[in-house]
């Protein structure tokens, strides 16, 4: 096996190689890394299954304050058979010289171990060798710890251990949670000298970047707008915010149509169009609806600002002031709609939509023109159904079917503005019209059920698409 | 659009013929018929609201006989003149509601399935062409129920009856505020003192159009005979409207009998077909086949029109209840239709023009372009919004604010003048994403004008714990450096917004022109949109500066 290995890792391999039980302590000090280069390495090694954990907790003993003194200078017994080693002293003398809690200790003591006699006489209690004091098991043990710290499994002497644990400040006894690194098996055959010095984890999973993009609406709506320029299709702008002149008027919908109302459409307050059209398409447009609507057009209707509900009135009011005798023009972008918000609608969407004036104005020209526009989209299965627009006539609607959902959906609307349309804005030849929805394409693309996608931003799915 | 319930086997029946199932499902789109949903013998289709004929499975039928060729040519109505039934109107109906007009539809039977096609119909075209009952209403009536003639007056509002689906007497002020219709449409009455009313000799309530019926002559499976009355505002939507009953109860079984309408601008219903003159040319010049005109009679007879050639034209029949016909366009549909759709082959002509793309569009994507090079991840918002996030969490100045009417939604009400609090929604919903997040958008903002203005702005935002100063106008001047070859200037700010840290932002100049601003984003306003991490941005306006 070759593996490449990072240098706090083979620096912990090749510790543990030699000594096989550490803790990050004693690995950071014969690897010469700091705890957190240790932990790390640990941690990598342990994801790679080269190296094991294992948690435990120990108890360690080390000298407290009397024990420390016991150690330099003896314990109160041993001190008092000091004093007493020539000749007897009373209470008091030997009071004084050991002074404090040392003294009852050292009586006790002493006594407990046969070495003392104490006589009651005229000048006083006097203390005086019994027996020549041999070294006590707890004094071996006070030796045997020292100033260092030990295991407590190290002491052999329960015994003398619990007596000098009764005995205040001379033991400290304390748990310790203690982690043991050790090789697995794997791990402990592993030659880190072999790895090539230059050489890195090339297998490694890297930290993710994600690149920057265009919104993928945005590269539908130019796929789109590729495809209509391709086609001869020219592109011209119009403004969001529109006269209803424009918007309903021109295109023969009544002033008392649903489609007008407050509901199905954003009116702008307190904004009134002015100048939108000249005089006399005013006074055709208006003549054209109360001739065939019979009803009474008002002016002021038609000045109420909208937000616009089809890019058509771009087209036509392009048509109106151009008049060319032959050209293909298209208009791309937002349109908005007053409804409630789902996963099928939105207030507001883009729409594309083309025309054809001149030459080749026929129905099955504008079929034409639809099969090669849904065939640059790579889409070949299609039909035509009749449908219904306000304005225009014949109107015909393309279903295209979907392999995925196995069914026909209905995509893009086209049809002949009608003459009530284009006489009064002194358009003399006929004109094609067709368009639709740039989103719907793009769900169908993206494979999306929820249209609110494209505008939620969701970076996760921007990331990611 | 309007939707309708079918069932395919009754259906079948008032089609008559040996037509299966299948052929019924296909010819349906091919009337402009949008299937919704199917469900066993149970389909929903959509229809135009200009073809209100379609209503209901009567007319439906109708206009498959014809695609099916099963029948061809006008339905034959044939109304009995002379009728001795009358209608008199009283002038004071003139002021509130002048028009009334009506038939007598006999011998027939319905069941409850029938009637409750009827009411759908009623319905729909209450809502379309009636306008929501303002132009016209129907009222259906068991004519056995009633004694004529029947008088269209005025009443007061204290004025009772007993009305539909009701066991007691209500006034006519009761009714409109306790029934669902009275409710609904008290509106087309507005605030009149007296209201219409129709009235039978035997003094009975007939009617309290357009509001609601009387119980007593309600329509059901044992009603024989029927009586159709239309009002309404405008005669031609109440004519139309009688129209369609007539059409349809034909198809239903019903024989007619002309109800007499005298008094006031009102008179009996003519309900006359009228012609229409066809220049055959129109058909290869619109539709771009070439037909015979005997191929064009038939084509039309099968969209159940009459037609016969009349030297180079085709004199075009076409039945009253057809008012969707203005002119030839209409009927070059029909001959599309009859011909079938089906069997136009599109045909591609080469384009003899080159398509280009706007100046505008051409323009932003280059901008584009250099965005997403500088690493800048490109979002889309609405330009219509909410007061909350243009405004109120940005604490920008809002007295410029422009808004839409009655939105349906409350996240979209204010058309926005600023691409930057968007960019600051999208970060606050991201805030569990991974860091750093850039972000940029183009698009229109809006301000006050003539009457409105529009322009298109960009707009960058950078967050991330080490983001400063620096790092934003190192973008801004890349931007506009790379193509463009634009210098730009920032300049400290005169007066300081709140959306950005005092003495870290400026505004943009270019030939000391003011386009925009640029800054570290305010705590402040961070809090305000949960972002926990440092954010810079600018916002600059493209209008004018790369393209008009």
């Amino acid at each position: 096996m070759s593996q490449i290995f990072h240098e706090i890792e083979k620096k912990i391999i090749n510790s543990l190689q030699k000594k096989l039980e550490q803790t990050p302590e004693q690995l950071s000090e014969s690897t010469e890394l700091s705890i957190d280069q240790i932990r790390r390495g640990i941690e990598w090694l342990r994801l790679k299954g080269l190296a094991q954990v294992n948690e435990s907790s120990k108890v360690t003993i080390s000298l407290g304050k009397n024990g420390i003194d016991a150690f330099k200078n003896g314990l109160p017994e041993r001190k008092l058979m000091e004093l007493i080693k020539d000749t007897p002293k009373t209470f008091d003398d030997v009071r004084t010289m050991l002074s404090g809690v040392g003294f009852n200790a050292a009586i006790a003591n002493a006594k407990k171990n046969g070495w003392i006699k104490i006589d009651k006489t005229d000048s006083g209690t006097k203390i005086s060798t019994k027996e020549k004091p041999v070294e006590t098991p707890e004094e071996k043990l006070i030796l045997f710890i020292g100033e260092g710290t030990i295991s407590e499994k190290q002491i052999e002497n329960k015994l003398a251990l619990k007596f000098l644990l009764e005995r205040p400040d001379y033991l400290i006894q304390s748990t310790q949670k203690i982690k043991i690194i050790t090789l697995t098996e794997k791990a402990s055959q592993i030659d880190t000298t072999l790895s090539d010095s230059g050489a890195i984890d090339v297998e490694a999973d890297a930290a993710l970047v994600y690149a920057a993009r265009t919104h993928p609406l945005k590269d539908t709506i130019d796929e789109i707008r590729e495809i209509f320029v391709k086609l001869g299709f020219s592109e011209i702008q119009g403004a969001l915010t529109q006269s209803s002149f424009w918007n309903f008027d021109a295109l023969f919908t009544p002033q008392d149509h649903p489609a007008r109302e407050l509901q199905d459409t954003f009116y702008i307050e307190n904004v009134k169009s002015e100048n939108h059209a000249s005089s006399t398409q005013i006074k055709e447009v208006s003549k054209s609806h109360s001739q065939n609507w019979h009803y009474d057009w008002k002016l002021s209707e038609s000045q109420k600002m909208v937000l616009r509900t089809h890019t058509t009135c771009a087209t036509i009011r392009y048509l109106a002031e151009q008049k060319p005798d032959q050209a293909r023009i298209f208009s791309l972008g937002r349109v908005f709609r007053n409804e409630k918000v789902s996963y099928k609608h939105l207030v507001e969407f883009n729409q594309i939509e083309g025309i054809v004036i001149g030459n080749n104005t026929t129905l099955r020209d504008l079929m034409g023109i639809q099969k090669e526009f849904y065939k640059q989209l790579g889409l070949t299965k299609i039909k035509f159904w009749p449908t219904f627009f306000p304005y225009t006539e014949p109107s015909l609607q393309t279903m295209v079917y979907n392999e995925k959902l196995g069914k026909w959906i209905e995509l893009f609307g086209m049809g002949i503005f009608r003459s009530e349309v284009t006489k009064p804005l002194g358009i003399d030849k006929p004109v094609l019209a067709w368009g639709g929805g740039i989103e719907r394409i793009a769900m169908l693309k993206y494979e999306l059920d929820d249209v609110r996608e494209f505008y939620n931003n969701n970076l996760n799915w921007l990331r990611s698409v | 659009m309007p939707v309708v319930e079918l069932n395919i086997n009754r259906i079948r029946k008032l089609v008559t013929g040996k037509t299966t199932r299948k052929q019924i499902i296909e010819t349906l789109p091919f009337l402009g018929l949008d299937i919704e949903h199917e469900d066993g013998d149970k389909i929903r289709v959509e229809y135009s609201p200009n073809r209100p004929d379609y209503s209901t499975e009567f007319g439906i039928s109708l206009g498959l006989q014809g695609l099916l060729r099963i029948k061809k040519g006008i339905q034959k109505i044939n109304i009995k003149k002379k009728g001795k039934s009358i209608i008199k109107v009283d002038s004071s109906v003139t002021k509130i509601r002048p028009y009334v007009t009506g038939v007598l539809a006999k011998n027939g039977t319905l069941d409850s399935d029938d009637i409750q096609q009827l009411m759908w119909m009623q319905e729909d075209l209450h809502d379309g062409i009636g306008r929501k009952r303002k132009k016209s209403s129907i009222g259906l009536h068991d004519a056995d129920k009633i004694s004529f003639p029947l008088t269209y007056t005025t009443t007061s509002r204290e004025h009772k009856f007993v009305p539909l689906n009701n066991n007691t007497e209500q006034t006519i002020n009761e009714i409109l505020s306790s029934t669902d219709q009275g409710q609904n449409y008290e509106w087309v009455i507005e605030n009149a003192k007296n209201v219409p009313i129709i009235i039978d000799s035997e003094k009975n309530t007939i009617s309290f159009p357009p509001i609601i019926n009387s119980a007593l002559t309600t329509v059901t499976p044992k009603t024989k005979n029927i009586l159709v009355e239309v009002t309404g505002i405008d005669k031609d939507s109440v004519e139309d409207a009688l129209s369609i009953v007539i059409s349809t109860l034909q198809m239903a079984g019903f024989e007619f009998e002309e109800l007499k309408i005298s008094g006031n601008k009102n008179s009996t219903p003519q309900l006359k077909s009228r012609h229409i003159d066809y220049d055959t040319k129109f058909t290869s010049e619109i539709l771009g086949i070439e037909m015979s005109p005997s191929n064009m009679i038939t084509s039309l007879k099968k969209c159940r029109l009459d037609a016969t050639i009349a030297g180079k034209k085709i004199k075009c029949i076409i039945p009253r209840y057809r008012f969707d016909i203005f002119g030839p366009m209409d009927l070059v549909e029909e001959i599309a239709l009859g011909y079938g759709i089906e069997n136009l082959e599109p045909k591609l002509s080469p384009s003899i023009t080159i398509g280009e793309k706007n100046d505008v569009t051409v323009k932003t994507n280059i901008i584009t372009k250099t965005a997403v090079g500088l690493g800048l991840l490109e979002v889309l918002n609405s330009s219509l919004t909410s007061k909350k996030i243009l405004y109120e969490l940005t604490k920008r100045n809002s007295s410029e604010m422009i808004s839409v009417l009655d939105s349906k939604s409350q996240e979209h009400t204010i058309l926005r003048d600023s691409l930057l609090s968007g960019l600051l929604e999208n970060l606050s919903k991201n805030i569990h994403e991974s860091y750093p997040q850039k972000l940029f958008e183009t698009g229109v903002v809006f301000s006050k004008g003539k009457p409105i203005r529009e322009s298109i702005n960009l707009a960058v935002i950078i967050a991330h714990k080490d983001t400063n100063f620096s790092e934003i106008k190192s973008i801004l001047q890349s931007i506009l450096r790379t193509q463009f070859k634009i210098d730009c200037k920032t300049k400290t700010s005169s007066n300081n917004q709140a959306l950005f840290v005092k003495g870290r932002n400026a505004d943009i100049y270019i030939n000391n022109e003011k386009i925009g601003h640029i800054g570290e984003i305010h705590t402040e306003i961070l809090d305000n949109f949960r972002i926990r991490t440092s954010v810079v941005g600018f916002e600059i306006n493209l209008s004018g500066l790369i393209f008009d």
